[in-house]
């Protein structure tokens, strides 16, 4: 962040804007008050780009880019939006929602949920592929919070808020693919664990209702998310 | 002749759907008549692995019509596991939520549903025999109906937030006081409202001389008769305890701890319904028959204890030496029900602790089992709930308000069957009556058939070998 | 001007939509000069009729019954509006598909009766393995979601139906509303 860093001018949307040289197209966007639908990303905590619903075109690339994770470059010309990127977002909610149980009507968290309102912004009507109705449990053993696996859409930001800002590193991944879940320690149940210091950030960072606060009813789970920028912060300033 | 079988299928507008099949033996007399209900969606396995306290919301989808019953009976079980004794005030709110609920359901089922028949005919055409054509014929009482309901969702939705499935009721209480321009607005609305359903309890009085036939031949025959009465013996609808009359009106068992409901309700499997038949333990199954809803509430109730509820239902009680056994008077005890939810709800209101903002009880896991018990509107309604040592739910079993008249509707198809139905040739005023029968007991098998005007029905007479012989379509 | 014919149907659903339809008040009654309500819960008719413009259907699709069903109000009907979320992404009776038919029948009428225990076995249609959406065996036109959709929701989407356009419902309803 220290030495000095160029100026670069980039279109998007047409609209032709200055950058810096170590921002992302998403940084950019964001800065401009133009919007890129994002899921995994969460400011304060390090990019994966992994939900991929920040795909953009780039031209004279003919593979799609996720903006969260893309530098920006001297003379590039992005598409935030477009009837291609529009179907691709939309697929890929209906994706989430087809994986996992999402009963929006009975969850703690309808009303207040980042997978719900994207879908709403994306004008999602339905889900084209098939449901899988998996079998998944609810993780009910700690005092204080439960953990919904039917909820999650596996979008890590638990993993990387308990390990980078917390330094606890109580949740990882377990498996791959349509089996892959989040864990608490070594697979252990969430209230047997060694490393959890109940600081409740997970809950706050989780987008949908899979970390919630155990006794909060049907729509009662709202996410309290203003201290994360401030801790990357103090975080920053501290090293 | 030889035996054969009425098929009415399907008889629409009952939750899911349901059938009726009736039996005709040599000489073409009816020899039984059976009612089948045709959906199951399986909620007490469903839940299974959801923390307890989602089930209030949860529960709420079994039934559009009665949502809040679920929500009130469920929450009560979960108060249990919390092992809390919810605010007074969330006691209150509670209450007047589920009365209001009462007000709409009720209206729903005589005006919109019932009124039809009661002022087209029971054997007028069925293509106006509904709301529509209601609202054709007589625009007073289709207007009356629509806004009684009306009034009922709006006081749910001023309270709740929404009309159907609010999330307002919670284990431990309620989540938002009540706002004092909410409770003014409610007491401003209340006058109308009993204005509307006394106006069509003393209309419905006078026309009660045209159905004698049917006030004879509906469900009319002894049974048991269960319910919750309070603590002093008076109509209740959220809290109090088991009473349990016979058909003389004689009080069998009183205050029972609605704990112990297992000593006294059994239940049994049907092999042609899924829906079970519940039965008065102590006598057995089938003779421990009983009913509950407006009817057996009246009936076990030592008073109503608002003014104009007591003074209509001491009228009522004359209808009969003992209990009153008809089911046509289904009707009639739903609008004294009407009237007294809309006093009650007054007088909850005109308390100052109305307004309180202790509304809720928090607590964690501390009991394995819970059970909550309250008065929906068709009737008794039962959650009991298990829970493993995190909150999550291992087992259910509830025992829904229609369920447990199902012993009752059934042989009151075959009553009217008897009646009406005889040899081979089919008529329309027996179908009309068998669907007004089981109208009358306003089935809510989580969604009411009633929605309006007839069920649909096709009835088919066929010989042993299955060869159709007669066939009416409505 | 010929009256539009509409329909209504519920599947495996609790009917919270059909009431949520009559929370229109008096609008329903309004409607009900435009359009000719051939088959409903809500008036009478025994079979589903042909040439129906219009078929607003709640519920998943649960039982053999229901597929059965669905198939003859889409073969009778121009236009399939899937109502609320049961019809939709099939909602709470999805919630039992995790669970076997028989594990489902077992708590019901096994475990939780003091007599006859055995689920029914004639007169009443079978579930299937699972509870799924509308759209997962007929071609659906509109999407109405939420737990229940509000009557202004309803009201707009007949309301656009009748006068030829396609509900814009994003900004008005949504999953669980």
């Amino acid at each position: 962040m220290s030495q000095a860093v160029r100026v670069i001018t980039l279109n998007m949307d047409g609209r032709d804007i200055s950058a810096r040289g170590d921002q992302t197209i998403l940084q950019v966007a964001r800065e401009n008050n133009m919007y890129i639908p994002t899921l995994c990303h969460i400011t304060g905590l390090s990019r994966v780009g992994s939900c991929r619903l920040c795909l953009v075109e780039i031209k004279g690339i003919n593979k799609l880019l996720p903006a969260c994770v893309t530098r920006v470059e001297e003379g590039m010309e992005v598409k935030l939006s477009s009837e291609r990127l529009d179907k691709y977002r939309r697929s890929i909610l209906e994706l989430l929602f087809s994986e996992r149980n999402h009963v929006c009507a009975v969850c703690v968290s309808n009303g207040h949920c980042e997978l719900q309102n994207l879908a709403q912004k994306l004008n999602m009507t339905h889900v084209h592929f098939d449901y899988r109705y998996p079998r998944l449990p609810v993780d009910g053993s700690h005092e204080r919070f439960v953990l919904d696996h039917n909820r999650c859409i596996l979008c890590t930001r638990c993993v990387r808020v308990c390990d980078e800002i917390e330094g606890a590193h109580t949740w990882d991944m377990l498996g791959r693919g349509v089996n892959a879940q989040v864990i608490t320690d070594l697979n252990q149940p969430w209230g047997d664990s060694e490393t959890c210091t109940g600081c409740g950030k997970c809950i706050n960072v989780c987008p949908t209702g899979a970390l919630v606060e155990k006794g909060k009813s049907v729509r009662e789970m709202t996410k309290q998310r203003q201290f994360l920028p401030y801790l990357t912060l103090m975080r920053e300033r501290r090293w | 002749m030889s035996k054969q079988t009425l098929v009415i299928n399907p008889v629409t507008r009952i939750e899911g759907h349901g059938k009726i099949t009736i039996h005709l033996d040599e000489q073409g007399k009816v020899a039984d008549a059976r009612f089948h209900v045709t959906q199951i969606r399986g909620f007490e396995k469903l839940c299974e692995g959801r923390p307890f306290y989602e089930m209030p919301s949860l529960m709420a989808r079994i039934c559009g019509i009665c949502p809040v019953s679920h929500l009130i009976a469920s929450a009560k079980a979960c108060d249990a596991i919390l092992a809390t004794r919810i605010p007074t005030t969330a006691v209150k709110l509670r209450t007047i939520l589920n009365l209001a609920q009462l007000v709409q359901s009720h209206a729903l089922s005589f005006f919109h549903l019932s009124s039809p028949d009661f002022l087209l005919g029971m054997d007028s055409d069925p293509a106006k025999r509904n709301i529509f054509g209601l609202a054709e014929a007589h625009p007073q009482m289709a207007r009356d109906g629509v806004r009684l309901r009306q009034i009922g969702q709006q006081i749910i939705e001023k309270m709740a937030g929404k009309r159907i499935h609010p999330a307002w009721v919670v284990a431990g209480g309620v989540n938002e006081p009540l706002p004092v321009a909410t409770r003014d607005q409610i007491l401003a609305v209340l006058p109308e409202a009993l204005q509307i359903a006394t106006k069509a309890l003393d209309w419905f009085k006078t026309i009660l001389d045209q159905f004698r036939e049917e006030i004879r031949t509906f469900a009319n025959f002894p049974t048991y008769f269960l319910g919750l009465v309070s603590p002093t013996g008076e109509l209740e609808h959220y809290n109090g305890f088991f009473r349990v009359v016979d058909s003389r009106g004689n009080i069998v068992a009183d205050k029972l701890d609605v704990l112990n409901y297992q000593d006294i309700i059994g239940e049994a499997c049907e092999p042609d319904s899924y829906l079970k038949s519940p039965y008065y333990k102590p006598r057995g199954y089938p003779e421990g028959i009983y009913r509950v809803g407006p009817l057996a509430r009246l009936n076990i109730a030592d008073r109503c204890g608002t003014p104009r509820a007591d003074q209509e239902w001491a009228e009522f009680r004359e209808l009969d030496r003992g209990a009153v056994l008809s089911s046509f008077y289904y009707h009639y005890a739903r609008l004294i029900e009407i009237i007294y939810g809309i006093e009650r709800m007054e007088q909850l209101l005109q308390a100052p602790d109305i307004l309180s903002k202790h509304v809720r009880a928090f607590a964690g896991t501390n009991n394995p089992e819970g059970i909550g018990v309250t008065e929906a509107p068709r009737g008794t309604l039962i959650h009991h709930y298990k829970v493993d040592d995190n909150g999550l739910m291992v087992w259910a079993n509830l025992i829904i308000a229609t369920g447990h008249n199902n012993l009752a509707l059934n042989r009151g198809v075959l009553q009217v069957a008897k009646h009406f139905v005889n040899g081979e040739k089919l008529s329309e005023g027996m179908l009309n009556r068998v669907e007004a029968v089981v109208r009358a007991f306003d089935p809510c098998l989580s969604c009411s058939t009633h929605a309006l005007g007839h069920m649909a029905l096709q009835v088919t007479l066929l010989s042993p070998d299955g060869e159709v012989l007669d066939e009416l379509k409505r | 001007m010929s009256k539009a014919r509409v329909a209504t149907l519920w599947l495996d659903g609790c009917s919270g939509c059909h009431m949520s339809l009559l929370d229109m008040d008096e609008r329903l009654l309004e409607l009900a000069g435009k359009i000719d309500v051939v088959f409903s819960p809500l008036v009478d008719q025994k079979e589903f009729p042909e040439n129906v413009d219009v078929a607003l259907v709640e519920g998943a699709v649960s039982s053999d019954e229901d597929l059965e069903k669905i198939r003859k109000v889409r073969a009778r009907s121009r236009l399939l509006v899937s109502l609320g979320d049961c019809a939709v992404t099939a909602n709470i009776p999805s919630m039992r598909n995790p669970f076997t038919v028989k594990d489902v029948l077992d708590r019901a009428y096994v475990e939780n009766v003091s007599l006859n225990p055995g689920a029914p076995k004639t007169d009443v249609p079978t579930l299937l393995a699972k509870a799924r959406p509308i759209h997962e065996f007929v071609n659906v036109d509109v999407y109405v979601p939420g737990c229940p959709p509000s009557a202004d929701t309803i009201y707009s989407v007949l309301t656009d139906l009748l006068e030829g356009k396609c509900p814009d419902l994003s900004s008005k309803t949504r999953f669980g509303a």
